[in-house]
């Protein structure tokens, strides 16, 4: 292995490892929640937004940590993140371009 | 840690190593294929809520579709496996073969047993009456979960490939750690995409009393 296998490198690889292993309990938790939090009798647009926010959670967490975007060079990041940012923008256009009532019959489903 | 992992890389206008530099390029493209896809799903439902028409005529609800407790286990079968994962390219880095043959073999294991379960509900919704062709919801949500257990099995192709390539002793040295870091940002990847997927397309399917998409259908099974 080229790169150079010092102490400090080792320690840094061990940190990162329990890293890992918290990231991945804290996820299981959050899944969990989300499974519990759909049979809760909240009102719909609450239990919707704690979806999408404990999803955003899961996200980042993952490229963040997993796949390394918080100890690799910042450019790998902003490259992501403008295609994140595009697939966002995309989705916000065609939900506001279809953003009419039902059209749907019981003939036509 | 950037400095060390940094000063091994070969020289680069950008200080990135271009594999890694393409990797993250196209995930980046990859995310707005699946943009479109999940966009387009979510669109449909809302515009044809009810569900599908099977071949008798029988009409069916896609909350009574849906076996949220197998979809479940799919989902922390996949986060599991990109937990292993990391903990291989970890194991790469610190030039350790063998327990980065253990660790890619349980991402392999995990990413066969998630599509074993996807091939499971594809089947079990066949035979219930939802193709690709009978309704508008059969054919996004066919698309984009295949699309999705597609990537999945690409990337159960190319771990199956690295791990037996390991035993040639040339996946080794930086390059083989970088090879195995850009297969691992690929698998985190497809991971990131069901953390989107079962939120969009399996959970909100659950929500309200009359159902997200108010087809004023009860959710109790």
């Amino acid at each position: 292995m080229s790169a150079p296998l010092t102490k400090e490198f080792l320690a840094e690889e061990v940190r990162r490892y329990h890293h890992f292993i918290t990231l991945a309990l804290w996820l299981a938790a959050i899944t969990g929640v989300e499974i519990v939090l759909i049979f809760i009798p909240l009102p719909l647009a609450v239990i919707f937004t704690l979806l999408c926010l404990l999803s955003a959670v899961k996200f980042f967490a993952v490229i963040l940590w997993f796949m390394h975007l918080i100890y690799d060079h910042r450019l790998l990041f902003w490259v992501f993140i403008a295609g994140l940012a595009l697939a966002f923008a995309t989705f916000t256009a065609l939900l506001a371009l279809f953003h009419v009532d039902r059209i749907d019959t019981k003939w036509f489903s | 840690m950037s400095q060390v992992a940094e000063s091994s890389h070969a020289p680069t206008s950008t200080g990135i190593d271009h594999k890694k530099l393409i990797m993250w390029l196209f995930l980046a493209s990859d995310c707005m294929f699946f943009g479109t896809l999940i966009s387009t799903h979510l669109i449909y439902r809302k515009l044809y809520p009810t569900g599908f028409t099977d071949a008798e005529g029988h009409q069916h609800f896609v909350q009574r579709l849906f076996d949220i407790e197998l979809t479940s286990f799919s989902t922390f079968i996949l986060l599991m496996s990109s937990f292993l994962m990391a903990l291989a390219v970890s194991a790469m880095h610190k030039g350790q073969i063998k327990s980065f043959r253990r660790n890619v073999l349980g991402v392999i294991i995990f990413g066969l047993i998630f599509l074993g379960c996807q091939v499971y509900e594809f089947t079990h919704f066949y035979h219930m009456g939802l193709t690709i062709q009978n309704s508008v919801f059969g054919s996004t949500f066919y698309v984009l979960t295949g699309t999705h257990g597609t990537h999945v099995a690409i990337g159960v192709l190319w771990l199956i490939l690295l791990y037996f390539y390991s035993f040639t002793g040339k996946l080794g040295g930086h390059v083989g750690a970088l090879d195995v870091e850009v297969a691992g940002l690929y698998w985190h990847f497809v991971d990131i995409v069901w953390i989107i997927i079962f939120t969009v397309v399996y959970l909100i399917e659950y929500l309200g009393p009359n159902g997200f998409w108010g087809t004023g259908l009860p959710i109790a099974k």
